[in-house]
Parts: structure tokens; sequence; C-alpha cells
């Protein structure tokens, strides 16, 4: 792939030297989670996001107060 | 924390035309990506950009990443002078984008969105084909892998005989 990643290239949406990365990054993801969220509507999907959003700043807050209590 | 269903009932409520893309729009296609923020592209006519000032105006919105203190004014001059702006308001992050590469303006997405029915309200969302499309456009290295992905849900989707060990669609 040539030029610089961070910058847009409208070139790269037919880009062959793309497609070879994007299949090497294939085999990571985890096919299981998305089958389960296929199962889903696209409001449960979304509503998954928000209870992982409440998730992580429960976490956040957990930290910050045991910093804070030493 | 980004408030997303208080950020789309705004939305709807106001009537603000707009198209969701991004990280939202790939949950709601199935990823199982986290993503801090909403992208949105929005109608670039007056009446709409009046509506996205007057919604946003009463939840803070400022440059996010900003130095604090810079002179922004959230006013209808200032959104019909700029173009993309990654906004930080009391909702949480939103991307308010009125080009997106690889995609265009709103009206040139517009009929590659689907309908998404999202808390009581319907809206549009880029397809998965043309989410793939501006992805890929953008190109950024920590786009590949949520690109990867999309790829992987858009093979799960397509038709055609299950085989032993492929998903259910």
């Amino acid at each position: 792939m040539t030029g610089d990643l961070d910058r847009p290239n409208i070139d790269q949406v037919d880009s062959p030297e793309l497609d070879l990365v994007v299949e090497a990054y294939k085999s990571g993801v985890d096919k299981t989670l998305i089958l389960e969220n296929l199962r889903l509507t696209p409001q449960q999907r979304v509503e998954k996001l928000i209870a992982l959003h409440q998730f992580d700043d429960e976490l956040r807050n957990a930290i910050a107060g045991r910093s804070r209590g030493g | 924390m980004t408030d997303f269903k208080a950020l789309f009932t705004c939305f709807a409520d106001s009537g603000i035309d707009v198209i969701v893309i991004g990280g939202v729009a790939a949950r709601a296609h199935g990823s199982a990506r986290f993503t801090e923020d909403l992208d949105v592209v929005y109608l670039r006519t007056p009446e709409n950009i009046r509506r996205m000032v007057r919604a946003l105006d009463s939840h803070s919105p400022y440059l996010r990443g900003a130095p604090p203190g810079l002179p922004f004014r959230w006013d209808e001059r200032t959104i019909t002078r700029g173009l993309n702006f990654t906004l930080i308001t009391d909702l949480g992050a939103i991307d308010l984008i009125g080009e997106v590469t690889g995609g265009g303006h709103y009206e040139d997405l517009i009929e590659h969105t689907v309908s998404a029915e999202l808390f009581g309200h319907s809206y549009r969302c880029l397809d998965l084909d043309w989410l793939i499309r501006v992805k890929r456009a953008a190109g950024r290295p920590k786009d590949l892998e949520a690109l990867a992905e999309l790829e992987v849900i858009r093979d799960a989707k397509m038709p055609h005989p299950p085989t032993a060990g492929e998903f259910a669609k």
C-alpha cells in the first residue's frame, strides 16, 4: 500500500493492496460475537453498546475511587 | 460517557435530518466493537442547520480536544461557514459531518441508507456496503480491524445456503 494511511484517499475504495490487509485482519474477527449480534434487532445492538458505556463509566469511577482512597 | 439515547432522541424530537455513520451505524449492522462517539452526516439546508443549532444549544457544544476558552460560537453562521465539526456536548461526543470522504454529502448518501428503529423513532443509517466504502476511503490504520469486521458481517448476511460452521442469518 502506498501513501500516508492517515490521509483520506478515495483511491483506496478499490485498492487490491487494501484488500490484502483487510483479509489478513479478518482472521482476527470474533465471528461468534457477530453471530450473536445478528440475532438481535438494531435497537438491541445499540442498547448493548449503551450498556457497555455504562459499565465503562462504572469501571472508571471505581478505579478513580480506589486511587483516591489509596 | 456519550448518552446515545438522549442524542438520538434530541435529533428526532427536533426534526433534524441526519444519517448515522461510523461506529454506531456499524453497531446497528451487527458490529461488536466499542465506540465512544456518535457520527452523523447532516443535511446542510438552512432549516436543518437552524434546527441543529437550536437542539444542541442547551447542551453546551464545544470543539472536542480544543483548549477551553476559544472563541467558538455555536450558531448558524459557524455551521454554515464550516463543514465537519468534532464536538463534545453534555450529552457526550458527537461528530457532525457535512461531507464524508468516499461518500459525499447527505444528498449523495441518502439513497444508500437503511431505516433503523431506535428508541421509538426511525433513523437513517448508512447501509453496510457504503459504510464499508467510506471506511475504505478513510483508510486509517485504526479503521482496518473495523473494516475487516464489517466485511465479515457482509459475508454473514449474504443470501446463500448455509453450510456447516457458517453463521445463521
